[in-house]
């Protein structure tokens, strides 16, 4: 079985690996300490099991999770965190509580086992949901590109616009593409300056230059760097609201 | 506006009090014989309503000069002079009601009563207005008391949501659990590392029970509590965290709030040294200037980190801690740049 291990600090690292050692059929393909490695060796890798710490720089556990397609089976490893805990419970997600026994470990290696026998898989996006919820407004947007990871600020969006099953942001003249629902977009950013103005298109209020009405419930968003869209009647009235 | 304006039962009685008033003067006014109680009353009660207002202003005197902070002569010449100014008003008010009513109703009563009247007026002008203004100093005095007791209850209720707050912070669990994790690691690579941790661990949690005890400590306790906290994260965090302290003896030798300085330091790691995937150096000054302890903690900080504005990174509690033990001279600054955290408390210097 082929795992990578993910955790910032060495120590960490170094207990999952000597518990590792025990078991000959495991080869550890890559040790990351951070999300973005974590990100690249899942990608580069592809292994059956990831150990992935919660908390790290730049990019959390959760966070990695979001950007892993394929997503191999995961065993979280956390030592205090209330609300992803709860989480991994409610959604039969597996994982280890720092500092945790032999035993324990054990435990969770051949539930993950069974997993990659059976090819089932928790529910992560609503682990994933649930953390957000606990976190204010989402203050930036991870997009994968092949094996690197982009961070897009909030305050560097333009817009966002729908394209099948994927949104395109848009920041600075270029655009992302991120497998995920506008709908799921708009509820994480912040109500106050992200509106959704259409059906298609979600606008960052910062870049609003100015409003053109053509004919009655027909208008168009100019944007500061001249970009034009659509708005709708509902995406009007929101606008009038908040302006 | 005085507050009674805004309350319309209160003023309907207090009214009504002033209408006793004019039934007990238009009783006396009856006595020498020359005009009935009720035709008396006629005359009085108008001149008493209008008397319930102005004397009303004995709030703004009362409010112009409190008991508590005029000398007693000034409060005593102020009321007796708006008391005499009240007075002669009443008495200008009664000579037009006078004519009002001699003009409206000719003929009624004796002719003159109310001119021997006057002098009785002039003394219930003063004597009521008096009484106005006693009856407003008391309720000052009283609104006082009650003020005085809220602020207490309110200071209490901070300092020991304070101390919860602190006694939570001494024991933050992700320390604890990685410190233990890191103990549960060094068991079996390196087993004298792992006692040495073990006995940190244990000083550490020692020292900040004792101290939660405490009223004060010195800043050299305080801070072999930080060092004690940072020997422990640096086995965590290896190369990652560097340490530099920069404080003088005569420094260390003042008199802090204890576990005033903690929360900063396990705020510079969580938010700055354990966002960031290479680490970084922590920086401890202390100096003290004119009288005051100014204590510094910088902390390199991932520029993409989550941000929240006004509360600089949760250290709300020492800001409160500090405002309520040292009021307007306990400060928090916190400088929140891109790449960079700074937080710094000043406070009084006390070196006993």
């Amino acid at each position: 079985m082929r795992i990578v291990i993910v955790d910032d600090e060495d120590l960490a690292r170094g207990v999952l690996r000597e518990h590792c050692e025990h078991h000959p059929d495991i080869s550890i393909v890559a040790e990351c300490r951070n999300g973005f490695e974590a990100v690249k060796a899942v990608a580069e890798t592809k292994p059956d099991l990831l150990f992935l710490d919660v908390q790290m720089p730049k990019l959390n556990g959760l966070e990695v999770l979001e950007l892993l397609d394929p997503v191999p089976a995961i065993i979280f490893v956390t030592a205090y965190d209330m609300y992803a805990v709860k989480a991994f419970d409610v959604h039969a997600v597996d994982y280890l509580l720092k500092p945790f026994s032999r035993e324990r470990f054990e435990e969770a290696l051949q539930r993950a086992r069974e997993r990659i026998v059976d090819g089932t898989v928790p529910d992560f996006s609503a682990v994933a949901r649930e953390n957000l919820r606990h976190a204010p407004a989402v203050e930036r947007i991870l997009i994968r590109d092949g094996t690197k990871v982009h961070i897009i600020s909030a305050d560097a969006i333009d817009y966002i616009e729908a394209q099948d099953d994927y949104v395109s942001v848009h920041s600075g003249g270029k655009a992302y593409l991120k497998p995920e629902a506008l709908s799921g977009l708009e509820a994480s950013l912040d109500p106050a300056r992200f509106i959704r103005i259409h059906r298609s298109y979600i606008l960052n209020i910062d870049r609003l230059s100015r409003l053109e009405t053509y004919a009655k419930d027909s208008r168009i968003a100019i944007l500061k760097d001249g970009t034009r869209l659509p708005i709708s009647r509902k995406g009007f009235d929101k606008l009038k609201d908040l302006l | 506006m005085h507050p009674l304006l805004k309350d319309r039962r209160a003023l309907l009685l207090y009214l009504l009090v002033w209408l006793a008033f004019a039934l007990m003067l238009a009783a006396l006014m009856a006595i020498p014989g020359r005009i009935s109680t009720a035709a008396a009353l006629a005359f009085t009660a108008p001149l008493m309503l209008l008397y319930a207002f102005v004397s009303l202003s004995a709030w703004y005197i009362c409010r112009a000069f409190p008991l508590a902070t005029t000398n007693i002569a000034r409060v005593l010449s102020a009321n007796i002079l708006a008391s005499a100014l009240s007075s002669v008003l009443l008495l200008a008010a009664a000579l037009g009601w006078e004519e009002v009513i001699q003009w409206l109703l000719p003929g009624t009563g004796t002719p003159g009563w109310e001119m021997e009247s006057l002098p009785l007026l002039a003394a219930a002008g003063v004597v009521l207005f008096l009484l106005a203004s006693a009856v407003h100093y008391l309720l000052a005095a009283f609104d006082l008391a009650r003020t005085a007791e809220r602020n207490a209850l309110q200071l209490q209720v901070l300092a020991r949501d304070a101390e919860l707050k602190a006694l939570r912070a001494q024991i933050d669990p992700h320390f604890l659990f990685n410190s233990l994790n890191s103990i549960s690691a060094l068991t079996a690579t390196d087993p004298p590392t792992a006692r040495a941790m073990t006995l940190k661990l244990a000083d550490f949690l020692r020292l900040s029970m004792s101290y939660g005890a405490r009223d004060t400590v010195s800043l050299d306790e305080e801070l072999s509590l930080a060092r004690s906290f940072l020997d422990i994260e640096k086995v965590r965090f290896g190369n990652r965290l560097g340490i530099e302290l920069d404080l003088d003896d005569e420094v260390c030798r003042c008199r802090v709030a204890p576990l005033i300085l903690q929360p900063i330091v396990e705020n510079a790691i969580g938010h700055g040294i354990a966002g960031l995937v290479d680490g970084g150096t922590i920086r401890i000054a202390g100096l003290s200037r004119n009288g005051k302890l100014v204590l510094t903690v910088e902390n390199p900080a991932d520029p993409g980190r989550p941000r929240n504005p006004g509360n600089g990174m949760g250290l709300s509690n020492v800001r409160k801690r500090l405002s309520g033990l040292y009021g307007a001279e306990g400060r928090l600054d916190v400088s929140d740049e891109p790449d960079r955290f700074v937080a710094s408390i000043s406070f009084p210097a006390r070196s006993v």
